[in-house]
């Protein structure tokens, strides 16, 4: 899975990001950049706001953090498109681009010459993305086309915050609507206007023919797990937000023992009675045999259920835990009894504890790259290709830090 | 906005015209040997764009998402979520530890361009129908097996899914407030469908690939690092030294940002990106001179935790003095972003998912009437599309076995003496609803 002297699968692919404080837009870009592209990124002299969205304001000589990430194989170049000569330059890399991303108010691009309808007429083959919060038609489009896109905002809207949170007897603001805690918004936009795209590049390899993708990323999250949409209309009503509890079933979750968190997760009796047993509360197996008991739509009587197990594991340590829901589920694998239960388990890591563990260095999942100005920096990777592996090559995040490279190779 | 643009983009991605569209995928078959979420969404998202999937469960027990639901309640006879994950598939039962059954896989494999799986790793190896064993019938094959930590490393056989994902790659201990002990899980297998897309989206990369070499090739594609892939906090951690950790509601690369309550008691959730967003806030608030202080001109400064709570504190008591619909008006007419908090019901009649088609109301020949989420992105020339909700287990074996492997009435019959292949026994979520005249089905009786 090594990438050196491997091909690359999109290497005759041009993509141009013009994408505009909205990192859904700039992490589409990435996944055609890490699978060999060549992606542009096209900024106003002052710069595109998402070059300081970054944690608590840090930068790195005045960079974001998630914009540095996401320049990996990109070229970053400044054109003003109010000026005539910079419009034409931008229109000659259109002629030779298969994908355009933008992120614009609906409507905006086409009434600069630069929508849809005009830029197929200089390249039909054109793949053009627009992601805006709803779409390029319809009544929000209209009426809420003066706000802007944010993740937090897209979380909110499809339906992931009103999710998280803590159970309604807790005190405010614990059982409010939550954020999850990372991009789950954009990245979830993200991947599927990527797919979408490839989708496209796919049939336009056989046909010539480009087309245009519109994203409303306020759908983010309902589209990516389906399940709100469906809920509220079989159930008729909406899940109220469950703490640490799960809609399926108890107990499945991370639970406190004495050095972290650790996952129980029992999905068949038999898993629920081996962890019962492992974890010596065998007395609480007549009260809860059936799944039936545990299934949590009653949340007082689950919440029992939860409490007991929450005071158990807390008397043990992680290690303590796995070694014996790994004897065991070893144990029981090898069994001719089929009926022995699968007790399986992991730990709750944070980001630091991840990148220290030997498994992530052996897959070499951490990439590190060095840059001129920023220094070394560290980037996760996800995507093992045996014959054209997505690669990190450069980190490029300067403002306008390739303009030479691409009025040279482009003729601009 | 051009006053036609509007008319313009809603002809583009009409959804009257979605069916006589061509479809991108088309003579592409992908065999879905996987189960519950993070195979089978990676398969359904190559089946909506036109790709022919054929999914191969045990015999007599399926898989496993077909019997599980939230609160343990289902709708005729089926895990309501079980559509949104496996529509427009074609449900063979073929039992892989079978001589003839194992045949019959290696043969739907050669004549396939994607295989996906998601056993622990090793296992379709040890069955025989593993990318070693296929690729030599059909090297151009592009054969995707899915896991949680990856096919080779010290974790290579540990199994796992959404939650022990979320766990071992930082994604749960991200989420929920600082202060406390309680780590929030992102719902809903987040950590399974979100990985399947961008399972589907590497198989692309793979068929894109294809197109210009002609070669087939392996992908290893590990949960757990695609969950990474979407979090700040290792590059944050290696350039700063310092631990981003959780932030509860707040946004730490936005400010102000958080969920807050309104004067009528709902919950919107803002969020400022751009300096030029945030001078639209100030004037919306009736405060212009924000924008002024040095301390809150530039996102660099606002965003210092400091400033980022002064100015959260200020927006609580602004939020909590406005009700909902005024702040989302104000939000369009100055700027910035604001959204509600919406829920299960609320985007289960939302009109404008309806009018764009992102959520559907879909008619089954089998389930009648039926909402789930179409697909976010609109393609204007190669839209996607649902063509039927799932069927039961081995519903369309005969239809497959005899249009694609050519087999007689007479040797399914022995097969299924034999038990190499199989339907439902009467377990939920394996068998038709139970109104359904499953005996004068013509796609289930196919040719018989």
């Amino acid at each position: 899975m090594n990438p050196d002297g491997k091909q690359e699968a999109l290497d005759d692919t041009l993509v141009l990001d013009l994408s505009f404080a909205n990192f859904s837009g700039i992490i589409t870009a990435s996944f055609f950049a890490e699978a060999g592209a060549e992606v542009i990124k096209v900024e106003p002299p002052e710069g595109d706001p998402a070059r300081v969205m970054t944690p608590h304001g840090e930068t790195v000589e005045g960079v974001g953090i998630p914009f540095l990430s996401e320049g990996r194989n990109k070229r970053h170049i400044i054109l003003d498109i109010s000026q005539q000569d910079d419009l034409e330059k931008l229109k000659k890399l259109v002629v030779k681009a298969d994908v355009l991303i933008e992120s614009y108010a609906p409507g905006e691009m086409d009434s600069l010459g630069l929508g849809y309808r005009q830029l197929k007429e200089l390249n039909p083959g054109l793949i053009y993305i627009s992601l805006t919060p709803y779409g390029q038609f319809g009544s929000l489009a209209e009426k809420r086309e003066g706000i802007p896109w944010s993740d937090l905002t897209s979380q909110a809207e499809s339906g992931l915050a009103a999710l998280i949170g803590d159970l309604p007897d807790t005190p405010e603001p614990y059982n409010w609507p939550t954020r999850a805690g990372f991009y789950a918004a954009a990245y979830a936009t993200a991947v599927e206007a990527a797919t979408a795209a490839l989708v496209a590049l796919f049939y336009k390899r056989a046909t010539g023919e480009g087309q245009m993708l519109d994203i409303a990323t306020a759908d983010a999250y309902a589209s990516c797990v389906g399940i709100p949409p469906t809920f509220g209309h079989v159930w008729n009503h909406s899940r109220i937000r469950y703490g640490t509890l799960d809609y399926g079933l108890c107990p499945y979750g991370f639970f406190k023992c004495k050095d972290g968190h650790v996952a129980i997760a029992c999905f068949r009796d038999q898993d629920f009675r081996a962890a019962l047993k492992i974890l010596g509360r065998w007395d609480m197996e007549e009260d809860w045999r059936s799944l039936l008991d545990r299934i949590t739509d009653d949340v007082s009587k689950v919440k029992e259920l939860n409490d007991e197990i929450e005071k158990t594991v807390a008397k043990f340590t992680y290690d303590e835990i796995f070694s014996k829901f790994s004897a065991y589920a070893v144990k029981a694998a090898r069994s001719k009894w089929k009926g022995g239960g699968m007790p399986v388990t992991t730990k709750m890591v944070s980001a630091r504890e991840v990148m220290d563990i030997k498994h992530w260095q052996a897959r070499s999942t951490f990439s590190e790259v060095e840059h001129p100005v920023f220094g070394v920096l560290t980037l996760p990777t996800a995507g093992k290709m045996s014959e054209t592996p997505p690669r990190i090559k450069w980190i490029s995040a300067q403002l306008g830090e390739d303009n030479d490279f691409v009025t040279e190779k482009f003729g601009l | 906005m051009q006053s036609d643009y509007q008319a313009y983009a809603r002809d583009l991605f009409d959804k009257d015209k979605v069916n006589s569209k061509p479809e991108a995928l088309k003579g592409i078959r992908v065999l879905d040997l996987s189960h519950m979420i993070f195979g089978p969404t990676a398969a359904k998202t190559l089946g909506q764009y036109g790709a022919e999937v054929v999914k191969v469960e045990v015999p007599y027990q399926g898989d496993h998402w077909r019997s599980s639901s939230y609160w343990g309640k289902f709708w005729k006879h089926a895990n309501p979520f079980w559509q949104f994950m496996n529509h427009s598939k074609y449900f063979v039962a073929i039992d892989v530890k079978k001589k003839k059954g194992k045949d019959l896989i290696l043969q739907l494999a050669e004549m396939s361009d994607v295989v996906v799986e998601n056993f622990s790793p090793g296992t379709v190896d040890a069955w025989g129908i593993g990318y070693r064993q296929i690729k030599e019938a059909n090297p151009k094959i592009i054969y995707a097996s899915c896991s949680t930590f990856g096919q080779y490393g010290p974790f290579r056989y540990m199994p796992g899914w959404d939650l022990l994902a979320q766990g071992a790659s930082g994604m749960l201990a991200a989420t929920g407030h600082p202060d406390t002990d309680k780590y929030f899980k992102v719902p809903d297998f987040y950590g399974d469908f979100f990985p399947g897309v961008y399972a589907a989206m590497l198989i692309m990369i793979a068929l894109n690939a294809r197109e210009r070499t002609g070669l087939g090739q392996y992908l290893d594609i590990a949960q757990a690092e695609i969950l990474m892939r979407a979090l700040p906090h290792f590059t944050y951690d290696r350039a700063t030294g310092k631990e981003l950790g959780r932030s509860g509601s707040n946004d730490p690369t936005m400010s102000p940002s958080g969920i807050f309550k309104t004067a009528d008691d709902a919950f919107v959730a803002l969020a400022i990106g751009s300096d030029k967003q945030f001078l639209g806030l100030s004037q919306a608030m009736k405060e212009p001179g924000l924008a002024d202080d040095s301390r809150f001109t530039k996102a660099v400064d606002r965003l210092k935790p400091e400033h980022a709570k002064e100015l959260n504190l200020k927006i609580t008591t602004w939020i909590e003095s406005q009700p909902a619909q005024a702040l989302i008006d104000l939000a369009g007419e100055f700027g910035f972003p604001v959204a509600p908090v919406m829920d299960d019901l609320d985007i289960s009649v939302d009109e404008w998912r309806r009018e764009r088609g992102n959520v559907v109301n879909f008619n089954d020949e089998m389930y009648g009437d039926f909402v789930l989420e179409a697909s976010t992105t609109l393609m204007s020339g190669t839209p996607s599309r649902i063509k039927w909700l799932t069927r039961p287990l081995g519903y369309h074996n005969r239809y497959i076995f005899k249009e694609l492997l050519g087999l007689t009435e007479p040797e399914i019959q022995k097969l299924e003496k034999e038990r190499a292949v199989g339907y439902w026994d009467f377990k939920v979520g394996q068998r038709p609803p139970v109104y359904y005249d499953i005996d004068n089905d013509p796609l289930f009786n196919y040719e018989k």
